[in-house]
């Protein structure tokens, strides 16, 4: 058994020496990536409202759950689908509006909000969050092409196991969030996210005869509250 | 109805026999064959549909093999990259020039983390060096959290493919297995009650166990991220829950940048499970406090990969993402399965990454398992020229064998060389072909064909039928028309 640093400076000799004819000198190295072929689509041609229904269409392609309202219906949208959860013990990222919650709480009797307050220290246990129901947080983006919602785990989307161990996420996502290509929203990446959750429908698996079969571990239902404001 | 395997499949290229014994094994099994088909059949369709609704799909299997090529070609800049930005965001890179050096690294951090479980997503690198069996015998349990992983761990099957590796164990397979091994008697085959069983028996398993082992889809070299794509959702769980998380990944994983995934995401999942986009992708950078791991640690595996980048031609075989979509286009995988190959990268990708990671020393069986069809090349989204580096490494091969003495006791080799003496003198031709046509004479049955053939000559005629010789041979057709014109 050799050294470790004796073993990385081994694999990277055999590399330079592997790679001596095609390897760029460091100078010339961001060019010969700029120069790479990009002549895939990077832009959607679609309307606002023709993308946000595309949106809609392939996350309930994904068995997703997907509800449109205004952004004053919104607190009322959020009671009427947590009612309809049949489920009471909820859990919240930090920077979940009170708006958010207050109306449910008020309204739903029995009905229970946790606040996962992770990033000033105070976060719930483990088996708190696991113990909870259901979890209601914002996205970053919405890729409509994909149906894929993105989490970058902030304040108001909570950090990942918040949104990994309820069996039920509620996730709201505005219309002026959603792009229409992949392209799209790694162009807004102006500075890459440190973590990043890309979800595309409830978890699944087609590993048993290649039957889809909805829910592994992750949530086995996802709902979406999608805002239209941007009509 | 549940056939077992005559024989336990070898997946070890060092101990695997040669690629047609092992496939008699499968031939003979019709279970085994019809789970095979009907899983290729379904993922075939699915991908089939989604590709041919995406209109740009060969400008991103262009861009996605530059991009490939490009990081291959550059790698020690983009692994020492990785390096310095991961190890800045908290991360420790460690590197191993083979596989017991990775198992080694592996075992040391599990007994710093006083590890005596390990709960591990679906990594194919981790079956490579063979992991599982190796933390057993130190004593520490490693649980598959992988549905399909879950089903080989615990009916001591191995895997058959690299996307869905139990894809040749059917649903009452399954139910037996699980039934078995999680004492859960009165279970049905129903794929739903059978994934909730898995579901609730790794459920404290995931709460509890505090050290996590996974691969690496992809390296960003520019962050120093990991990105991970799956479907149950248990990649998620080992990469959030436990304290403590190891990556083991091929060098060969990195690609340059975060803006790169915008290709790479595109094409994956289309190609692998033909979905749009695969249920999770998680992508993390180092440790981010309050949120997973706290420490994290990447190993950086050779394992014979840099000897493969050292080939022009045989580099392409490095871009490749294990999506699987070779395989599943592949008439001979089709009919053998993945356990012929005598490795865990079984189908068209295998035959060429195998003998090449054994630096050709073993497996040499597998760059003949194929037709040369060129379906594995027209489905790989990262255009890797599968045929090509087929037909390169059987001239290795034949190489190899040229220096070999065993070759004067070949039939294949003596049977050449008399082939060589006579077509050079065309007496010596003559004459064989006078006599070799009464020979054959004898074989040939009324229809014109000769359906068996006695000795060395069953070999070809096992398979296949041979076409009886003409009455006439050209040349003596030929100089009797000049006989008659005169």
């Amino acid at each position: 058994m050799t050294a470790p640093l004796e073993s990385r400076e081994k694999i990277l000799n055999r590399i330079r020496a592997a790679t001596q004819t095609v390897a760029k000198a460091p100078g010339e190295l961001a060019d010969a990536y700029s120069a790479l072929p990009r002549t895939y689509i990077r832009h959607g041609r679609l309307t606002p409202e023709a993308r946000t229904n595309l949106m809609i269409e392939r996350l309930r392609e994904y068995d997703a759950e997907v509800v449109e309202c205004s952004l004053d219906e919104l607190p009322a949208t959020i009671t009427a689908q947590l009612a309809a959860s049949g489920k009471h013990n909820f859990v919240a990222p930090p920077g979940s509006p009170s708006e958010w919650m207050v109306a449910s709480a008020w309204q739903i009797t029995g009905l229970e909000w946790n606040l996962d307050q992770w990033d000033s220290g105070h976060g719930l246990k483990t088996a708190e969050i696991e113990q909870s129901e259901g979890v209601v947080t914002a996205a970053s983006c919405g890729i409509a092409d994909s149906g894929t919602i993105v989490l970058h785990h902030s304040a108001i989307e909570g950090r990942r196991v918040l949104t990994l161990l309820p069996d039920w996420h509620l996730c709201i996502l505005k219309a002026s969030q959603v792009v229409e290509t992949l392209p799209e929203y790694f162009s807004l990446c102006e500075h890459p996210p440190a973590l990043v959750t890309w979800i595309s429908g409830p978890s699944a698996t087609a590993d048993i005869e290649m039957t889809r079969i909805k829910g592994v571990h992750g949530p086995r239902f996802l709902h979406v509250i999608l805002i239209r404001d941007n009509v | 109805m549940s056939q077992p395997a005559s024989t336990h499949p070898v997946l070890d290229p060092l101990l695997a026999p040669p690629f047609p014994q092992a496939a008699l094994a499968v031939l003979r099994n019709p279970q085994l064959r019809k789970n095979v088909a009907h899983a290729i059949d379904v993922i075939q369709s699915k991908r089939a549909k989604l590709v041919a609704e995406k209109t740009d799909w060969q400008e991103l299997r262009s861009s996605a093999s530059a991009i490939r090529a490009h990081a291959l070609e550059n790698l020690d800049y983009y692994l020492e990259q990785f390096e310095s930005r991961c190890t800045a965001a908290g991360g420790t890179v460690h590197w191993a020039t083979d596989a017991a050096e990775a198992r080694q690294i592996i075992l040391d951090l599990l007994r710093q983390e006083n590890a005596t479980e390990v709960i591990k997503i679906k990594t194919m690198t981790s079956a490579e060096i063979q992991l599982n069996p190796f933390l057993e015998a130190a004593g520490i349990s490693a649980y598959e959290t992988d549905l399909a992983e879950i089903i080989l761990q615990l009916g001591d099957e191995e895997p058959s493919h690299i996307v869905v590796p139990a894809l040749h164990i059917n649903r009452n397979q399954v139910r037996e297995i699980f039934a078995r091994r999680m004492g859960l008697e009165n279970l049905s085959d129903d794929p739903k009650t059978l994934t909730n069983a898995a579901r609730t028996w790794l459920r404290s398993k995931f709460l509890t166990i505090p050290t996590a082992i996974s691969g690496a889809n992809f390296l960003i070299a520019e962050t120093g991220s990991v990105a991970i794509v799956e479907s149950e959702g248990n990649g998620r769980m080992c990469l959030t829950l436990p304290r403590a998380l190891i990556t083991l990944a091929g060098i060969e994983k990195v690609i340059p940048r975060f803006q790169d995934l915008e290709v790479m995401l595109q094409i994956l999942a289309r190609s692998a499970t033909g979905e749009r986009m695969n249920p999770y992708t998680s992508l993390w950078t180092g440790v981010t406090p309050g949120d997973g791991p706290q420490r994290f640690h990447v190993v950086l595996l050779d394992n014979g990969r840099s000897s493969i980048l050292a080939r022009p031609r045989e580099r392409q075989t490095l871009k490749c993402i294990r999506c699987a979509a070779c395989m599943n286009a592949c008439p001979v995988y089709r009919q053998t399965g993945g356990h012929a190959y005598g490795s865990v990268y079984p189908g068209p990708i295998g035959a060429i990454l195998t003998p090449q990671l054994m630096q050709m020393h073993h497996a040499q069986s597998l760059p003949y398992a194929s037709s040369l069809c060129g379906a594995c090349y027209e489905v790989c989204p990262v255009k890797i020229n599968i045929p090509e580096v087929l037909l390169d490494l059987r001239a290795q091969v034949t190489d190899q064998e040229r220096h070999d003495l065993g070759r004067f006791f070949d039939p294949m080799y003596i049977g050449l060389r008399i082939a060589n003496l006579l077509f050079a003198r065309a007496w010596l031709f003559h004459t064989a072909q006078f006599f070799g046509r009464i020979g054959l004479r004898i074989f040939t049955r009324k229809d014109g064909w000769i359906h068996s053939l006695p000795g060395i000559g069953a070999k070809w005629t096992q398979t296949r039928d041979l076409r009886g010789l003409p009455d006439e041979t050209f040349h003596g057709w030929w100089a009797s028309r000049k006989k008659e014109a005169k």
